[in-house]
């Protein structure tokens, strides 16, 4: 097992002579792997009983959801489900009314968002959600900030090993931009970019933070198929390169299938699957709850 | 007790005219969206336009309030047009500014006409004099002008609750797009807003022109009533009176009570310091909606 | 903020120091230094009024640099700016007269206490923001025009406070207006310097992520209420330095000198220089300050055509002049001067393809 994805990770250095490197050495610094043959047992998010309502509408009741080390799952489920609010509550931006949420067995309910996003949840929004005056390549920057270390002072005066610090971060961010291939448009501001580059520059934002988990809320809706299949191949790349788990909310069922390791499926704010593609695809539960009276006839 | 009913009686007789104040400021802010600061400066044009045919041309007093009320619909009308309808979609900061700007430009202008002076009506508006109910002495300028304000704002009140147009203007306080969809013309309600609560300002400035003298100091209680506004909760009627008499009271009540501890003057400390609180405390105000930020 | 992506056609970066550089062609950068060699070499020509007129730039441009990094970088609205720049003054005039400081020890306090007063009425900007910050700035004006009024055995109330400039110092008398102005040119050029920088690193970029999507920066791993905090902090620093320097001039200070109205102009001609860059601040202040020194030029014509009682058109020409200013600017091209000067570089940038 170990052996393989290491040979993995070669084959991709290999095919791409640019790439996430950078950031991986960032990712993989900071990792204790104290025993290569656990690294996909280990459990990194834990979501337990979460309940959350708006003024009496459930948005979540008692959703329990795992994550483990590696792993690609896909959060399926119609509009108003509440896919977006868990996410929401995983990055503390919404404050669960019951239940716990665990990062590799640190409670981080009710630690603030920034906090939670320091220590590895990085996320990118179903509405866009980038720093619209800024270029993309300073947006990536701006996605290291928890990353930078040297305070306000020294940059205010420019200090030697503060310039170092800067062209450190802009070489990771410059890996990312070339990652999404996005070096055409580094320097224009995203306001100006279309949807489907916009997208893709808040991936590069949640990659500038250093995931321990990435969370895509929809990061293909809307999309051609050939952007779709771009984002895909990042998502897919992301994923193996990093050695990251990646939760993902899509409404594509083909793109699901076709890469998530399992699936979670969500309904008026209850789970009512969780599994394999094929087990999903099997679950009569889901398939008339997600295809409606299409599924049963 | 007898000095606590005095309190309260002098608190609410500014007060009144705060809570017109910030009723003005309120229409505009419902349907636009728009903090309205140059209301301030219609207090003081409203003041000195009253006097100046009242007093300079020795007009009838209903032909005087009439051609005040005709000029302010005027500036409201220029306001809306000129400065505040290409502003729509804009940041935040963009009708802050500008609206600044215009207190500022009607400050100047009234300046300009009026060369700063302070200026009184004499006899010539309210009654003067003083009516003696037991203890209390009310200054009758006051009582009249406490039942003017909460008379204009019964009446706007009802114009609101009442009328065809009324009732379009409380769409466009829910909703624009809906109202846009409904065939209510939202351009135009924007306009009305303007000229309403340009034209209850000029009569809070009449009435303050008749208590504080008329004068170019006359927009800080356009200011005081800030406070007020966002006691109530930015966008309600009822809120804003309640709180605009409130404040008049706490007021009178600190300039009573704190006024040995603090030196100076404190008819602007009072008001800005509790705002400070409730931005601290309650930042929607006692009937404000809160607003959900959604991701 | 973003990168200058001003320069000639064909011109790349080869490594990222480049690209991190404030000035991305040696052209830029020279004409820069001449400009500022040039700023200094006038002192030595220019008569008496001029130079005053120039100092009274130099200080506005550091208050509304700080203007800028609070509005026009981190988007909170401030309608104290003015009321902050007068507890620089006073800062100066208090720890020179009471404590016996003199300008060099006194300088760095004037910014730093009215930065802490700043970050203290920016922490209800933790929680509210755009309206709601503008009125807590208003308060803010108010409690701090209040206490300079009334703390009567520090202040001096409304009889105003004496500063002193620095002395002779390496042989260079400071009591000669030149060469005052050079000290006051040098603070302002290592102000902007510092917010150049500022701008273009870490804290820089958190507040324009605060400013352009606040909910999403918290989310991506900033701390919206530190950075918040310190920007009104920073602000106020510059806000603080900008009335030391500027009162050391005048060697007064008088707590009429920043009024409300003079708060809101900080505001109005900051957007009419233009949001978002330290150029759009410059010319902001510039343009104000000129438009000042124009209103005391037509008072003795004012007072030609009006007789005596022209004492106050001066005062009247600046409100109504100034207000159509900021709101026709507003209106017209809400990205201000900045924006124009940007399209002129722009067409210098692309040549000699226009497109
Ligand atoms: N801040 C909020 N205030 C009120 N209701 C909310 C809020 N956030 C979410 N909701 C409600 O919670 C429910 C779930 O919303 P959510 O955005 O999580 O759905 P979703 O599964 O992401 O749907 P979609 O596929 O359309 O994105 C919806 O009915 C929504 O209206
Ligand atoms: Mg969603």
């Amino acid at each position: 097992m170990a052996v393989d994805t290491r040979d993995i990770v070669k084959k991709r250095e290999q095919r791409y002579s640019y790439g996430l490197t950078l950031l991986r050495d960032c990712i993989e610094e900071t990792r204790d792997l104290p025993n290569e043959e656990d690294f996909f047992k280990k459990n990194v998010l834990r979501v337990e009983d979460i309940t959350i309502s708006f003024g009496g509408l459930n948005a979540l009741s008692d959703v329990n959801l795992e994550l483990r080390e590696g792993e690609l799952l896909a959060i399926i489920g119609p509009n108003g489900a509440g896919k977006t609010t868990l996410l929401n509550v995983i990055s503390g931006f919404y404050k669960a009314q019951k239940g716990d949420v665990y990062f590799q067995d640190t409670k981080i309910t009710n630690y603030s968002s920034h906090k939670i996003a320091e220590m590895g949840i990085c996320r990118t929004f179903q509405n866009i959600a980038l720093y619209t005056g800024l270029s993309v390549i300073d947006n990536i920057i701006a996605g290291r900030h928890p990353h930078i270390k040297y305070n306000f002072l020294n940059g205010m005066l420019y200090f030697p090993w503060a310039r170092r610090e800067e062209a450190r971060q802009r070489a990771i961010a410059e890996d990312i931009v070339d990652f999404l291939e996005m070096e055409q448009v580094r320097n224009t501001t995203v306001g100006m970019l279309s949807y489907g580059l916009r997208k893709r520059a808040e991936l590069g934002r949640a990659l500038a933070l250093e995931p321990r988990i990435l969370l895509l809320d929809e990061p293909m809706a809307g999309m051609n198929l050939d952007e779709k299949e771009d984002i895909a191949r990042f998502i897919v790349d992301i994923h193996e390169f990093l050695r990251i788990p990646i939760v993902m909310i899509e409404h594509d069922m083909g793109v699901v299938m076709d890469i998530a390791d399992r699936i979670a499926v969500l309904d008026f704010g209850l789970k009512i699957g969780d599994g394999t593609p094929e087990e999903i695809s099997k679950n009569q539960k889901v398939v008339s709850a997600y295809l409606g009276k299409a599924g049963e006839q | 007790m007898e000095d606590l009913l005095k309190s309260i009686m002098l608190g609410l007789a500014s007060g009144g005219i705060y809570a017109l104040v910030a009723v003005s400021y309120v229409i505009i802010y419902k349907s636009t969206r728009i903090f309205a600061f140059s209301q301030a400066g219609m207090l003081v044009i409203g003041a000195y336009t009253f006097w100046q045919c009242l007093v300079v041309w020795s007009l009838p007093i209903w032909i005087s309030i009439l051609i005040t009320l005709a000029i302010a619909a005027a500036i409201a009308i220029i306001i809306e047009r000129v400065s505040m309808r290409p502003l729509i979609g804009q940041p935040i900061l963009a009708p802050i500014v500008v609206t600044l700007g215009v207190m500022l430009f009607l400050r100047g202008i009234a300046l300009l006409f009026w060369h700063g002076e302070v200026e009184g009506y004499g006899e010539a508006f309210l009654p003067l004099g003083v009516w003696h109910v037991g203890f209390l002495s009310l200054p009758k300028i006051q009582v009249y002008g406490f039942i003017i304000c909460m008379l204009v704002i019964a009446l706007l009140i009802s114009f609101y609750k009442y009328t065809r147009t009324g009732l379009g203007m409380r769409v466009v306080h829910e909703d624009h797009l809906v109202a846009q969809n409904l065939g209510i013309n939202v351009k135009r309600i924007f306009q009305y807003s303007w000229i309403f609560s340009c034209a209850v300002a000029v009569i809070g400035g009449m009435l303050l022109g008749n208590i504080q003298g008329v004068g170019l100091d006359l927009d800080a209680n356009g200011l005081i009533a800030i406070a007020a506004v966002l006691f109530g909760g930015l966008e309600s009627f009822g809120g804003a009176v309640i709180a605009g008499l409130a404040i008049g009271i706490i007021q009178i009540f600190a300039i009573q009570y704190l006024g040995a501890l603090l030196p100076g003057e404190i008819t602007m400390l009072v008001p800005f310091v509790f705002l400070l609180l409730i931005l601290l405390i309650k930042p929607y105000g006692l009937f404000g909606l809160v607003r959900i930020e959604r991701l | 903020m973003t990168i200058n992506v001003d320069r000639p056609c064909g011109t790349f970066d080869s490594n990222y120091y480049q690209a991190m550089e404030i000035f991305r062609t040696p052209l830029r950068k020279f004409l820069m230094i001449a400009f500022i060699v040039l700023l200094y070499a006038i002192a030595f020509i220019l008569d008496d009024y001029i130079i005053s007129i120039l100092i009274v730039f130099c200080a506005f441009s550091i208050g509304m640099t700080g203007l800028q990094i609070i509005t026009g970088y981190a988007g909170q609205i401030s309608l104290g700016h003015a009321a902050f720049m007068g507890v620089g003054m006073y800062t100066m005039a208090v720890f020179q007269e009471h404590l016996g400081f003199n300008f060099w020890f006194a300088l760095p306090l004037a910014g730093l206490v009215p930065m802490i007063i700043g970050m203290l009425f920016g922490v209800p900007a933790v929680r509210i923001k755009g309206l709601y910050l503008a009125f807590a700035s208003l308060a803010a004006h108010f409690v701090i025009v209040y206490a300079i009024n009334n703390w009567r055995s520090v202040t001096n109330g409304t009889d105003g406070m004496y500063l002193h400039r620095p002395g002779v110092l390496l042989g260079i008398d400071f009591m000669i207006d030149k060469y005052y102005y050079i000290l006051v040119l040098t603070v302002t050029v290592i102000m902007i310097y510092f917010a150049k920088n500022l701008s273009r690193t870490r804290l820089g970029r958190a507040f324009v992520a605060v400013r352009d999507n606040d909910i999403a920066a918290e989310v991506m791993g900033i701390n919206i209420a530190h950075t918040k905090v310190l920007a009104f902090g920073i602000g106020c620093f510059y806000a603080g330095i900008a009335g030391a320097v500027g009162g050391g001039y005048y060697e007064y200070v008088n707590v009429e000198w920043f009024t409300l109205t003079d708060s809101i102009w900080y505001l109005g001609f900051l957007v009419v220089g233009g949001l978002g860059s330290i150029f759009g601040a410059i010319a902001g202040a510039v343009v104000w300050k000129s438009l000042d020194e124009l209103s005391t030029l037509v008072t003795p014509i004012t007072e030609a055509l009006l007789g005596g009682m022209a004492f106050y058109a001066s005062a009247a020409f600046s409100l109504v002049i100034y207000s159509l200013i900021v709101i026709v600017v507003l209106v017209l091209e809400p990205r201000g001067i900045n924006h124009r000067w940007q399209i002129i570089k722009r067409s210098y940038r692309l040549h000699p393809f226009p497109y």
